[in-house]
């Protein structure tokens, strides 16, 4: 057992499971989303991206590629609700909540794919 | 070729197709990979640092202006990290902070500067560091040599030869790529005086994936040419070229029989051996001088002159040391028919009781050897201070003897000069002439080659016209091809059968059609026949090949007069002949009606 590869999986899973957490709810009610755990996944998310960096084979790439995918849809996320809070008249009303939700939904699908490689690559690996 | 051309042509051609064949070898964005792995804790310090901070603040109570309970939302908090973490510092805003915060900002101010000193100062060191800054340097040669657009040859070994070598190819304005193991000369080749920017990169040549990188699988790969000091890794160079570039000629050098023998095996390389070559060149020298002036004349430096020297005598001589070069000049002695007496000190002389066991450069060996009636001494050892007692021994010995000596490092080329040596042998530049010579003109190398077999006698009036046409310096040799590419103005002459062109004629100065230029031909190659020397009434054809001697100025002249036709109207109509294209035709229509 290799600590690199426990911290790598424990952080990609991470990812996964607390974007998985904030988008649980429905799509348009900010009760049911806290900021924080979108905080929280955001951080991850970053965390997760740098720990793929410098892996040159080929699911290593495609592994960053995801990760990039998912930073850039939680950042989105975070971008629209800060405008909804801070610079919008309206506040953080049902349709910018249903923007930020959907867009962490997004986040999640490339956390899906990437909690898969890291399935395929473990199975794989130990086939072998 | 001009530069733009070349980009012209192969942006239209779109050639180098043998480049496909090869696999790329997996170096060039290593250099980028590097910099992420490392880079990855120091981002993640980073990360971690301000998420801590940004969370820190949102949690930590505050008020606002009124003294009520206000709690800090992310985006102010990140923003207020930002600008702190950064050291801008625009203040407390938007409400004035309580202690509680301070305290917290306190820390973290602390924090974010340990993480950006941490990220900032290893994205310093690797910049510091020997592999990235090797990854660097393979991915810009690789880079450099994928670039070129003009014929080049790879250079592996870039030692005194190597550089003797591309100093030549450089004043040819032909390009190269420079493999070397050695990191120190391949810093040399970037502070050299070079006209072209030459790719050098430190790396095993041994290695095929490194001959890869330096353009093996290259469309415009013209040469590759082994000059290691390492006899194995020419071998191997050799190998490597003659596996995945067949059709790509290769030149190598050795010093071992054996190697050589290997190196065979492998297609058809080009072999020099300097100490076989320079065994052959003595016989020459001693069995046709003239003709061995002719070629020393030929293989010169263009533009230096060279020095009045002896011819070698016939007669006994006297050889000291007898290493590989040592045998391979008595083989080559004994083969002439002369005596030979052997003086080498070390026990590896071979059991042969002719020889004279005893260093030269004691009085009483030389005694032994009869120095006083010998007709000439070889200084062979490896070691230049010997050689060059050795010579002075000799010539207290015997002030007359013909004296022969091997130089093998190029700081001496001053103490030898001085030295009073009739003939110094460097196996450096002779390898690098001979190399020379089979890559930029196999032509020349031909006719050089194969010039002592048509006698003495059809050497010296060579020699003799040479002199007379071009000066006393040592010609420059060139080569112009009679296609419409090579000389598009006398190609079209001659397409449209206005008459025979004769050399005589073509060796006039555009400027002063009544002078010849400072140059002869050496041979005209026609369907695959070469015709030695032709004489000046000789009428040249379309796609006939020339092979010429003389000055650099007589090559601007004659380049003249093969690409502009007003140039070619001149020399051959005379200098009243029509320039303009409207008094061309006229001229056309007159003659042709007188003609009527």
């Amino acid at each position: 057992m290799s600590l690199e590869k426990v911290i790598f999986g424990f952080f990609i899973l991470l990812a996964a499971t607390l974007n998985f957490g904030f988008f649980l709810g429905d799509i348009d009610n900010p009760a049911h989303h806290n900021i924080y755990e979108l905080f929280a996944a955001v951080v991850v998310n970053l965390i997760a991206t740098v720990l793929k960096f410098g892996d040159r084979t080929q699911i290593g790439a495609v592994h960053l590629a995801t990760s990039l995918v998912a930073d850039l849809q939680l950042i989105a996320a975070t971008v629209v609700w800060a405008v909804a809070v801070y610079a919008s008249p309206a506040g953080l009303d049902s349709h910018a909540m249903a923007s930020i939700v959907s867009l962490s939904g997004g986040a999640l699908f490339a956390n899906v794919v990437s909690v898969v490689l890291l399935v395929i690559e473990t199975v794989s690996f130990q086939r072998r | 070729m001009n530069p733009l051309l070349a980009f012209l042509q192969s942006a239209l051609a779109g050639d180098d197709e043998a480049a496909r064949s090869l696999p790329r070898a997996a170096a060039p964005s290593s250099a980028i990979f590097l910099i992420l792995r490392r880079m990855r804790t120091p981002l993640i310090v980073l990360i971690a640092i301000y998420a801590v901070s940004v969370l820190g603040l949102t949690l930590i109570p505050g008020q606002d202006a009124g003294g009520s309970p206000w709690s800090m939302g992310f985006f102010h908090a990140f923003y207020f990290m930002s600008y702190t973490a950064t050291t801008i510092g625009f203040g407390e805003i938007p409400h004035a902070f309580t202690d509680a915060q301070r305290l917290w900002v306190t820390i973290c101010i602390y924090l974010t500067v340990i993480g950006w000193a941490y990220a900032i100062g290893t994205l310093l060191a690797l910049t510091h560091d020997r592999g990235f800054r090797h990854a660097l340097a393979v991915q810009r040669f690789a880079r450099k040599v994928r670039g070129l657009r003009e014929p080049f040859v790879l250079v592996a070994g870039y030692g005194q030869t190597g550089c003797t070598l591309g100093r030549s190819l450089d004043a040819l304005g032909r390009r190269f790529v420079v493999l070397d193991i050695d990191q120190a000369r391949i810093d040399d080749l970037e502070l050299e005086s070079l006209r072209a920017d030459v790719p050098g990169l430190a790396a095993d040549a041994r290695n095929p994936e490194h001959l890869v990188l330096a353009g093996l699988g290259h469309g415009r790969l013209e040469g590759v040419i082994a000059l290691t000091n390492d006899d194995e890794a020419n071998l191997a160079v050799v190998m490597s070229a003659a596996l995945l570039r067949p059709d790509v000629p290769v030149v190598a050098r050795t010093v071992s029989r054996p190697i050589a023998e290997r190196m065979h095996a492998f297609g058809t390389p080009s072999i020099v051996n300097p100490f076989d070559r320079f065994g052959d060149l003595l016989r020459i020298a001693l069995r046709a001088p003239a003709a061995f002036r002719l070629m020393e004349w030929l293989t010169g430096e263009p533009g230096t002159e060279l020095p009045p020297s002896r011819e070698p005598p016939r007669g006994r001589w006297v050889i000291c040391g007898y290493g590989r070069f040592g045998q391979e000049v008595v083989a080559d002695l004994r083969a002439e028919g002369l005596e030979v007496t052997i003086v080498e000190p070390g026990v590896a002389a071979v059991d042969d009781p002719s020889i004279i066991v005893g260093y030269g450069t004691e009085p009483d060996v030389l005694e032994r050897a009869r120095l006083r009636d010998a007709a000439g001494f070889v200084a062979a050892t490896d070691n230049d201070t010997t050689n060059l007692s050795l010579i002075a021994a000799a010539r207290r010995a015997n002030a007359e003897i013909f004296v022969v000596a091997r130089r093998n490092d190029q700081t001496d080329a001053r103490l030898f000069a001085a030295s009073g040596a009739d003939y110094v042998l460097v196996p450096a530049e002779l390898v690098a002439h001979e190399v020379l010579a089979r890559i930029t003109d196999p032509l020349a190398a031909r006719f050089i080659e194969t010039a002592p077999r048509y006698g003495d006698g059809w050497a010296a009036v060579l020699l003799a016209r040479l002199r007379e046409r071009c000066g006393l310096r040592v010609p420059l040799l060139w080569r112009v091809h009679l296609t419409p590419d090579g000389a598009p103005a006398l190609a079209a002459w001659l397409a449209q059968d206005h008459g025979p062109v004769t050399i005589g004629e073509l060796l006039r100065d555009p400027a002063e059609p009544d002078q010849s230029i400072r140059a002869i031909a050496l041979a005209v190659v026609r369907d695959g026949r070469s015709h030695r020397v032709p004489a000046d009434d000789f009428a040249l054809a379309a796609g006939d090949e020339i092979l010429l001697a003389g000055r650099r100025s007589a090559r601007h002249a004659l380049a003249t007069t093969l690409h502009v036709p007003a140039a070619r109207d001149r020399l051959l109509l005379g200098p009243n002949s029509p320039v303009g294209w409207l008094w061309r035709q006229l001229a056309r229509g007159g003659r042709s009606a007188s003609a009527r």
